[in-house]
């Protein structure tokens, strides 16, 4: 996949958590994954169609879940329950949104389906495409302790 | 200061909207889940609020259709309204936005109500 299709992703996902979280997140090494499972407990689902078609995942631990929902709502949270699950479908929705906003700049329109959030570890994803799929690891600070997420996509 | 009506489909996305309104000092709000039920909230109590604060895309009356039946009653036609979109649209402001962004925009339709 050309690497100019990499940059909508990593600009519209560090967009919105600036913007709807406050929060900076850290980029990680692009790298070509082994497999289709996705790396968090708590993993947004998003398809893409139109000028290309794919599948774009936004995958965090459960700890990375409830710091989302913790910014996003305001509200802290033990255990990720129906309230964090549409939370992370909402921030897989806005994100998926800002990259297709990012992917228009480069002559590439598409349209996205609402998303689907699986919970659960070791979750196989179908990425609906024969290219490898391409794995983009992020970090963040919350409140002393580094947290991940990890956005998968393959499109073609 | 009267009610904020927050309006959108999701409960996660008001949720968000009603945190957001809350960095800015804004904190006593009513939700709707579509235009229908906001404007009979509006239309039962207009004097209560202040401020609308509404989703475009939603089923049942769409934030466009919400706004012109708002305008088109002299009860409510008054009260400023700020649409959210996911894309931009002339008067609104698109998501993800900032407290800071929403507060200019709520500004801005202050300021559009009172000439009006």
């Amino acid at each position: 996949m050309d690497a100019k299709f990499i940059n909508p992703f990593l600009i519209a996902t560090q967009n919105v958590f600036k913007t709807m979280l406050s929060t900076h997140i850290n980029i990680g090494k692009p790298s070509l994954k082994a497999n289709n499972l996705a790396l968090g407990e708590v993993t947004g689902v998003t398809g893409f169609t139109g000028d290309k078609k794919g599948t774009f995942t936004l995958s965090f631990s459960k700890e990375s879940a409830a710091y989302i929902y913790k910014s996003m709502i305001g509200e802290d949270v033990a255990t990720i329950n129906s309230d964090v699950v549409d939370a992370i479908g909402e921030l897989t929705n806005i994100i998926s949104g800002q990259i297709r906003v990012e992917l228009e700049k480069i002559g590439v329109n598409l349209s996205a389906s609402l998303p689907t959030v699986i919970v659960g570890q070791n979750v196989a994803i179908s990425f609906i495409t024969r290219l490898p799929v391409i794995a983009l690891p992020f970090n963040f600070d919350d409140r002393g302790t580094m947290r991940q997420l990890f956005i998968d996509f393959s499109f073609e | 200061m009267g009610k904020t009506l927050v309006v959108d489909d999701f409960s996660t996305m008001r949720k968000i909207v009603k945190n957001v309104l809350k960095q800015i000092d804004i904190t006593n709000v009513v939700e709707a889940e579509n235009g229908k039920m906001a404007l009979d909230i509006l239309k039962n109590d207009p004097a209560d609020f202040d401020l609308v604060v509404s989703d475009w895309i939603m089923p049942e009356m769409t934030g466009i259709d919400f706004l012109k039946a708002c305008k088109e009653n002299d009860a409510i036609r008054k009260i400023p309204f700020v649409m959210v979109t996911a894309e931009a649209q002339k008067d609104s402001i698109v998501k993800p936005f900032t407290p800071d962004k929403l507060q200019e925009a709520i500004q801005k339709a202050r300021t559009k109500a009172q000439r009006q």
